[in-house]
């Protein structure tokens, strides 16, 4: 019968070669690749998201949702990041500045959320700016434009944590004032929105065209309170003034109920000239179709012809198969959001907020829009984003851009620290 | 000026009488049940959804979508009244509202759920959908439609309550509930085919805001219910002249105050109403209780 019993040479033996191999382990089986300085991340990395999910401009928040889900189907499918999965919560935001706080606190305090990302009204991220450096993790904004929350919160008092990846109002007032210096209008209007986003567009359209051109004078303005759906008192107030050019940054819904409207009053007719900073975004041409007049310029926060690339092209195919839908602007910010955490995650090798922070600060990565870099004064992504003319195109059941002009981020974004010379465009 | 005067109006009017179109059924609900109901927005969104599904299912005939369309919604009213606010008559106010205010929530999430989140551009009405000129600026002809329709529907609902034996049995069963029920009114059937009615009157509303707003969205029925409110208690809860003079007030108020003093535009129409319900708490035209 054979010798079962382990001797104690024989332990001593195979204790030594477990002892061996534990040593040369790490060296043999070392970690290839991007998370290659991560061995200690403990997983899994969450992400709280939140975009308004009901209302009349619950189609965000379903648009910012296919973003997420694409994101994270298509990471986890790669390993996740860092070699960790990624979990995903999303919640309603309302549009309400306490509910986004609520949230907020929620996915930190109960769920236990690493990052943060989403917020469409800049009364919300403004409201939650403050929060998040009392939380301490980082907030990507996905949608609200203000500018003060870059250069108010993040760059003079120092509110780190927040950082945005859309364009923010400089693409809708700034870049529309490069565009409509080469426009023969000398007499300008707008049907704005009745908030802050639509004062301070109007204010820095003005104030960056009269720059240019000394010709120029902005003779009517009429504000519409958020949930207007009769636009035709404004209507008539524009062309009582019969300007040659108009500028509007009401946007969603209510852009494409003041289309139509404007349309059945034959406003297009009367005014040639026509600028709609966020009139390229998806629910907007698909909801007007042929009713948004051709040669109307558009713009938006990404729109999915631009860049012509294989990149962008390949995601949009993509998206339309997932989704069988066009990608909206926000599905795109929300879908780089967390290839941006996932770079500054497997970049620093931590998820620890002031190690992201600095990861993320000055960091250049790809995304469907093109290449983005957050901008280390104030967190602003630095991207392109096309001015185009809305033209018919058999291919597409509503109107896309034609002829594009593209001003670059670094021509038209207003420069820190923000005051005094040289630091709103023209540079 | 004068094309700018006339044109102010007839906007304002076509906005006030689109808003008597939601209001007139708040109103007769009001009246007749004393129930406040918050989900009549919710019926002017469904009657819009309705409308649209059935105009582009039958061959983007609008008008058989704006026959059949609010008849759907009525099932929803029915279904809502007997089952439900049958059950609350005799609680507190406060109760009513809570359970209608549910309805708002089950119905905006029952349009997500069936039509989707985004919103959907809807189609100009045929025959109705190009302009005509008025005094050299165009006035479009669906915007006339509207502004024809909103008195047409007072007419007949004056005719119907005042002039027919149905209508004098609703007046009965709505001045005095026991009184009605003991010579022989069964008033609960009624008090269903009242509110089906005010269902159906929101509905239409939203029927004809399809062409008319161009756009549908879950939650519409949010924005508009305020301002139909807003009218209700101008004009005296309860009070269907009343609506239709408020509804006409709020709409001119509004298109002038946008044209001629557009910083104080919103206020106009609130500090109208702070005032009447300060000096006539009733409304212009409500019994005082």
């Amino acid at each position: 019968m054979k010798k079962t019993k382990m001797s104690r040479r024989d332990f001593m033996k195979a204790g030594l070669l477990t002892t061996a191999a534990a040593a040369l382990g790490p060296v043999a089986f070392k970690p290839t690749g991007l998370w290659a300085a991560t061995p200690n991340l403990k997983g899994p990395i969450k992400v709280g998201y939140q975009a308004v999910l009901s209302g009349t401009l619950a189609g965000y928040g379903a648009f910012h949702n296919m973003g997420v889900i694409l994101a994270t189907e298509e990471i986890n499918a790669a390993g996740g990041i860092a070699g960790v999965k990624l979990e995903v919560e999303f919640r309603d935001s309302t549009l309400a500045a306490p509910e986004a706080i609520k949230n907020a606190r929620y996915f930190v305090d109960s769920w236990g959320a690493d990052f943060l990302g989403g917020i469409d009204s800049s009364g919300q991220a403004l409201a939650l700016a403050p929060v998040m450096a009392e939380l301490d993790r980082v907030l990507m904004v996905t949608h609200a434009a203000t500018e003060k929350l870059t250069e108010e919160h993040v760059f003079k008092k120092g509110i780190k944590q927040v950082f945005r990846i859309c364009t923010p109002t400089y693409q809708d007032s700034n870049a529309a004032a490069f565009v409509a210096k080469d426009l023969p209008v000398k007499t300008w209007s707008t049907i704005s929105p009745k908030y802050e986003y639509g004062y301070t567009c109007w204010e820095m359209f003005k104030n960056t065209l009269t720059k240019f051109r000394s010709d120029v004078s902005f003779i009517a303005d009429s504000w519409a309170p958020f949930g207007t759906t009769d636009f035709r008192a404004h209507i008539n107030t524009i062309l009582d003034a019969k300007p040659q050019g108009f500028y509007s940054t009401e946007w969603a819904g209510e852009l494409i109920s003041m289309v139509k409207q404007a349309n059945q009053a034959g406003f297009f007719e009367k005014v040639k000239h026509v600028m709609f900073p966020v009139g390229a975004a998806m629910d907007v041409l698909e909801g007007c179709g042929p009713e948004l007049p051709d040669n109307v310029w558009i713009s938006g926060r990404y729109f999915f012809l631009y860049p012509d690339d294989r990149r962008n092209n390949d995601w949009v195919a993509r998206f339309r198969k997932r989704w069988d839908h066009y990608p909206a602007y926000v599905s795109e910010t929300a879908y780089s959001t967390f290839y941006a955490f996932k770079k500054a995650v497997e970049e620093s090798g931590s998820k620890d907020t002031a190690k992201v922070i600095q990861a993320l600060e000055g960091m250049t990565f790809e995304s469907p829009a093109g290449k983005r870099v957050f901008r280390k004064e104030d967190h602003q992504a630095m991207y392109n984003v096309p001015w185009g003319l809305t033209v018919s195109n058999p291919k597409y059941p509503f109107k896309v851009m034609g002829k594009q002009i593209v001003i670059p981020a670094g021509e038209c974004f207003n420069r820190p620290p923000f005051e005094g010379p040289g630091t709103k465009p023209p540079f | 000026m004068l094309q700018s005067i006339v044109h102010v109006c007839l906007a304002g009017l076509s906005a006030g009488m689109f808003i008597w179109l939601v209001a007139s059924g708040l109103t007769l609900i009001f009246g007749v049940l004393r129930v406040l109901n918050f989900a009549h927005g919710s019926f002017y969104m469904l009657g819009a959804y309705f409308c649209y599904t059935f105009l582009r299912f039958m061959g983007e005939n609008f008008w058989l979508g704006l026959l059949v369309g609010p008849l759907c919604v009525c099932a929803a009213g029915f279904a809502m009244e007997r089952f439900f606010l049958r059950y609350v008559y005799h609680l507190a106010l406060p109760y009513q509202l809570l359970l209608t205010f549910a309805f708002v929530l089950l119905f905006d999430d029952l349009v997500k759920i069936f039509w989707g989140a985004g919103s959907i551009g809807s189609p100009a009405a045929p025959g109705l959908s190009g302009s005509i000129s008025v005094l050299g600026r165009n006035f479009p002809v669906y915007s006339l439609f509207i502004i024809g329709v909103g008195p047409l529907i007072a007419v007949a609902m004056w005719v119907f309550l005042e002039r027919t034996w149905l209508g004098c049995i609703i007046r009965a069963a709505s001045s005095d509930r026991e009184m009605a029920s003991a010579i022989g009114v069964r008033v609960p059937a009624l008090y269903t085919g009242v509110f089906m009615f005010g269902t159906w009157l929101g509905a239409i509303g939203g029927g004809l805001a399809v062409p008319y707003v161009g756009l549908l969205t879950p939650g519409m029925g949010e924005t508009i219910i305020i301002d139909a409110f807003v009218v209700a208690v101008i004009g005296g809860m309860g009070s269907l002249k009343g609506a239709f003079l408020g509804a006409l007030v709020i709409g001119l108020l509004s298109s002038f105050g946008t044209r001629f003093i557009p910083t104080f535009d919103m206020f106009l129409t609130f500090i109208l109403m702070a005032v009447i319900l300060v000096w006539r708490p009733q409304g212009l035209f409500g019994e005082s209780t």
